[in-house]
């Protein structure tokens, strides 16, 4: 049994990784808002599935938050289900920035997009950089009410062993847009990964 | 003689990246730095000819340390390697004064016609 956690060297590499893959969806997010957006550097996290409820719980106890969820699949292993969790207070800013009234019914599908947008380009850099190639399926809102983040997040993340916490937060020029993704992977993916890791960390 | 490169990223993984880019007819003595302070430590202190600058660090950005080497008249070439590649980032370094922009993860054709170009090799 490999150890769940990444060395040092190990985080460092996955970290420079994902800031690549990071920089490729945060263009594409630009593109899409017809914006500029402030890249900064996203902390990682890996942490058993279990936790992420309680992880989750407190920063969207009270507010109302949209979950955009999206399966994706790659070779070796590699495979596992990407969560896009927002405030909903941070969902109306870019629907207002795309002219969308707040409640909006295409809000969602707004939502639906940009998630889209977010996850396949950034699981789509981060595959490349590891030789590796994903196909997803399609994505589906998971609360967009009020409702209990914790509780969604608990249905489903129990399937899954671990998951890499990606916090990412940016910066629109006068908006300031958080989200949180998280990708639940299963244990074969997180042994994979680290095998790719140390394979580029030799190579250097 | 060697020329003093400066190679500024908060990536151990990238910062090797870049030394493993360089062509062996590249004759240059390396230092490192982690992120913008310490970069702007260095260039402060030392004569640096040329430095590989990332763009997303802690501390201080590559565009805080562009803004400094352009206010204090730091006499170096900067070479910007990033993963921000919004056309508005690169045309941003253009204008405080970078030689030029290279998209992450950086190799050896990347960075090769621009140090041809600028006749560092």
């Amino acid at each position: 049994m490999n150890k769940p956690g990444f060395s040092e060297e190990q985080r460092d590499c996955l970290q420079e990784i994902i800031n690549v893959a990071m920089g490729l969806a945060s263009d594409k997010l630009a593109r899409f808002l017809n914006t500029f957006v402030h890249l900064q550097v996203p902390s990682i996290a890996l942490v058993g599935a279990m936790h992420i409820p309680e992880e989750f719980e407190n920063r969207y106890q009270d507010a109302e938050a949209a979950l955009v969820s999206q399966g994706f699949f790659g070779n070796e292993g590699v495979r596992g289900e990407a969560i896009v969790l927002y405030q909903m207070e941070n969902a109306h800013k870019i629907s207002a920035l795309l002219g969308y009234e707040a409640g909006d019914v295409s809000e969602i599908e707004m939502l639906t997009d940009i998630s889209s947008i977010l996850t396949t380009t950034f699981l789509n850099g981060l595959a490349s950089q590891i030789e590796n190639s994903l196909s997803y399926s399609a994505p589906r809102i998971l609360s967009s009410r009020h409702g209990n983040v914790a509780d969604v997040l608990k249905n489903t993340s129990f399937h899954w062993e671990h998951a890499l916490k990606v916090d990412i937060s940016y910066q629109l020029i006068d908006h300031s847009f958080n989200c949180d993704m998280i990708l639940l992977i299963p244990g074969e993916a997180v042994s994979n990964i680290k095998n790719i890791l140390d394979r580029i960390l030799e190579a250097y | 003689m060697a020329l003093p490169v400066l190679i500024c990223d908060d990536s151990i993984l990238a910062r090797k990246q870049v030394r493993k880019s360089l062509p062996e007819s590249f004759d240059a003595e390396f230092q490192t730095a982690g992120n913008g302070l310490e970069a702007l430590a260095v260039l402060r202190s030392q004569e640096i000819g040329l430095v590989f600058l990332d763009l997303t660090m802690p501390e201080l950005d590559g565009i805080g340390v562009l803004e400094a080497i352009k206010a204090e008249g730091i006499d170096c070439f900067v070479i910007v390697i990033s993963a921000d590649i919004q056309p508005e980032m690169q045309k941003r370094v253009m204008e405080l004064g970078a030689l030029a922009f290279v998209q992450k993860p950086v190799n050896e054709d990347k960075i090769i016609g621009v140090l041809k170009q600028y006749g560092f090799v």
